[in-house]
């Protein structure tokens, strides 16, 4: 493809303006955020012991915090990203100048507002962005673990992330929010430190993943090995499985959209060649752009990242072969539960599943299945609905709050 | 409906009482009641915009078809099941009446009476489907099902095995105790398991 092909390709604005994916992987022009520049921190945290029983030293995390920690330190919201996202949530990045992954809903008076909340969100164990992870150098070789990084859950991602809280000298998180797999380690919160979190809004997720979505995930993961660059996943950064991650993410990209989605954006319509080759077949919009989709994602990426982390999603469950009663009486939180009717990647019944447990277990839980029509995505685009939804719930529960006049949680 | 059906509902229901409301809608009168009576409450609503005015006002709610059933909630979970304004939109009333009996120990239906005296002139003189203020919706467009009296009420309640223990009786002028099923427009019934 040629330059300008790529840049027709990344001209994603639909005509309603319906922005889709990653908001890091899209050049919006004229794209303004709400809080300018904001900061990407790192913290080396002691050590850590993962669930696989792997002993790390010292665990580096990368991590942002927008808004104020109030007084009483009461107003921390945890932010969990999903796999393809990092610790950059909102707010333009300081190299690149694109907005964080949640710029549509962190900020000043938006779902989750950075005015009266303390917001943190990091990379995740096992990611490639900052936090500790395959791409990371062992402490005795220097060079990357690559497949020799143990395996990473979610429980472990949690247990990072609480080192991490601890570290900003909170005690008690006023809620954790997270989509997709943000949604399994706000799951998991609530189940590892139940004491810790007084809210968990899962968004979009499940308690474990059904067949379709291990099987979704082992195409891309089967891509990415049978790249003949992978090399046991042994690579060098200049000779990268890249077409195997590519290829992972584009069937991960459909697996986001829905089909009223790409017809509204894409439709049969053709691409335009520069220059057009008589003798080859027209090259649809769709094929284009996850072209694209493939190409920027490998550049920001880690392949053996890829792997890990769809490995932590696929062998996630809530309830660990326990009785779900018995692992949900233990549950001190309030529960926010959305679901989008046109998810079919994590379909609304999951979310329906996950509450049933819930409710049964008379944990006080909030649900609703909002009728946004952009599939898995539908929380990382620009929604009103949902935003609407997690303001009020979030305004409630910090109104309830104040007036419970609570102890102040002790940093 | 009437607003002396709420009122009687706050009334009936103790204070700190578990309550489940099904077809909750915006929430308005389960905001009032948890306030009012320190409720612990839950509604179930259908429609995502009503949910999220329910969120909004702070109310625990679940996006739930009350047709397809409250599987979400064990037994017994709730002193009070509410079927205020959405009995007779129901396609199979007994099977929701059941299920309520299930998830809570009570049960505070209301209901518009279809035996109102000038729904049955109308029927009468005009030979026409009946327009009143408490059907104030032709034929064609009414959310309502099923058409039934306080009579007709009280038979059904003795078909489910279930006891009418207290009924309040409402016009537009206000409650009505002589020859309800002439003269009320909207009744409320709390109902107690086994046959009076």
């Amino acid at each position: 493809m040629s330059a300008a092909h790529q840049s027709d390709a990344s001209a994603t604005e639909t005509p309603a303006g319906i922005v889709q994916g990653d908001l890091q992987d899209q050049k919006i022009a004229g794209y303004q955020s709400l809080l300018g520049v904001t900061p990407i921190q790192s913290v080396t945290l002691p050590g850590l012991q993962t669930q696989s029983g792997f002993k790390f030293d010292q665990v580096v995390v990368s991590y942002q915090t927008l808004g104020r920690l109030s007084p009483r330190r009461d107003n921390a919201i945890l932010v969990g990203h999903a796999l393809s996202g990092n610790a950059h949530v909102a707010g333009l990045h300081p190299d690149t100048g694109r907005p964080g992954w949640w710029d549509y809903h962190v900020g000043p008076g938006k779902a989750i507002d950075t005015d009266k909340f303390f917001v943190i969100c990091s990379n995740v164990l096992g990611g490639c962005d900052g936090t500790t992870g395959p791409l990371s150098p062992r402490p005795d070789t220097g060079k990357p673990y690559g497949t020799d990084f143990p395996p990473v859950t979610v429980a472990d991602m949690v247990a990072v992330q609480a080192k991490l809280i601890e570290h900003l000298g909170i005690s008690r998180l006023l809620a954790v929010v997270g989509g997709s797999m943000g949604g399994m380690q706000a799951l998991s919160w609530a189940v590892q430190f139940p004491e810790r979190v007084r809210v968990c809004i899962p968004i979009a997720t499940c308690a474990s993943h059904s067949a379709m979505q291990i099987a979704f995930n082992e195409i891309g993961r089967r891509a990415i090995i049978t790249d003949p660059n992978w090399n046991g996943g042994n690579y060098t950064p200049d000779c990268r499985p890249t077409h195997g991650l590519a290829v992972a993410r584009m069937v991960g990209h459909v697996t986001y959209l829905s089909e009223y989605a790409m017809t509204r954006k894409f439709g049969r319509s053709l691409q335009p060649r520069v220059p057009a080759a008589a003798d080859e077949a027209a090259l649809f919009a769709v094929e284009s752009y996850l072209h694209h989709q493939g190409e920027s994602f490998v550049r920001r990426f880690d392949p053996n990242s890829y792997l890990y982390l769809t490995k932590a999603l696929d062998q996630f469950d809530l309830f660990d072969g326990q009785p779900p009663e018995e692992v949900l009486s233990r549950l001190k939180a309030r529960f926010l539960v959305i679901s989008f009717a046109s998810d079919w990647l994590y379909p609304p019944a999951q979310s329906q599943a996950l509450v049933r447990w819930l409710k049964r277990c008379r944990v006080a839980a909030t649900y609703i299945n909002l009728e946004t029509l952009y599939g898995h995505d539908s929380f990382l685009i620009e929604n009103p609905e949902f935003a609407q939804v997690v303001r009020h719930y979030l305004d409630h529960e910090l109104r309830s709050a104040d007036t419970a006049k609570e102890a102040p949680a002790a940093g | 409906m009437h607003p002396g059906i709420y009122e009687t509902v706050l009334d009936w229901v103790p204070e700190g009482a578990r309550v489940l409301d099904l077809g909750t809608g915006d929430g308005a009168f389960l905001e009032r009641a948890v306030r009012a009576r320190h409720l612990m409450a839950e509604g179930v609503e259908k429609d995502p915009d009503l949910v999220s005015r329910c969120i909004q006002r702070g109310l625990v709610v679940h996006q739930g078809n009350i047709a397809e059933g409250l599987d979400q909630y064990g037994d017994q979970s709730f002193d009070y099941a509410l079927l205020l304004g959405t009995f007779q939109e129901l396609v199979a009333p007994d099977q929701i009446v059941r299920e309520a009996f299930r998830v809570g120990r009570r049960v505070i239906i209301a209901y518009t009476n279809f035996a109102h005296y000038r729904v049955r002139l109308q029927i009468l003189f005009r030979g026409r489907a009946p327009v009143t203020k408490s059907l104030p919706q032709a034929w064609f467009r009414t959310t309502n099902l099923h058409f039934l009296s306080t009579l007709d009420f009280r038979e059904f309640s003795r078909q489910m095995g279930v006891a009418p223990v207290r009924s309040a009786a409402f016009n537009s002028s206000g409650p009505v105790r002589l020859f309800p099923n002439l003269f009320a427009e909207e009744v409320v019934t709390l109902l107690e398991p086994g046959n009076a």
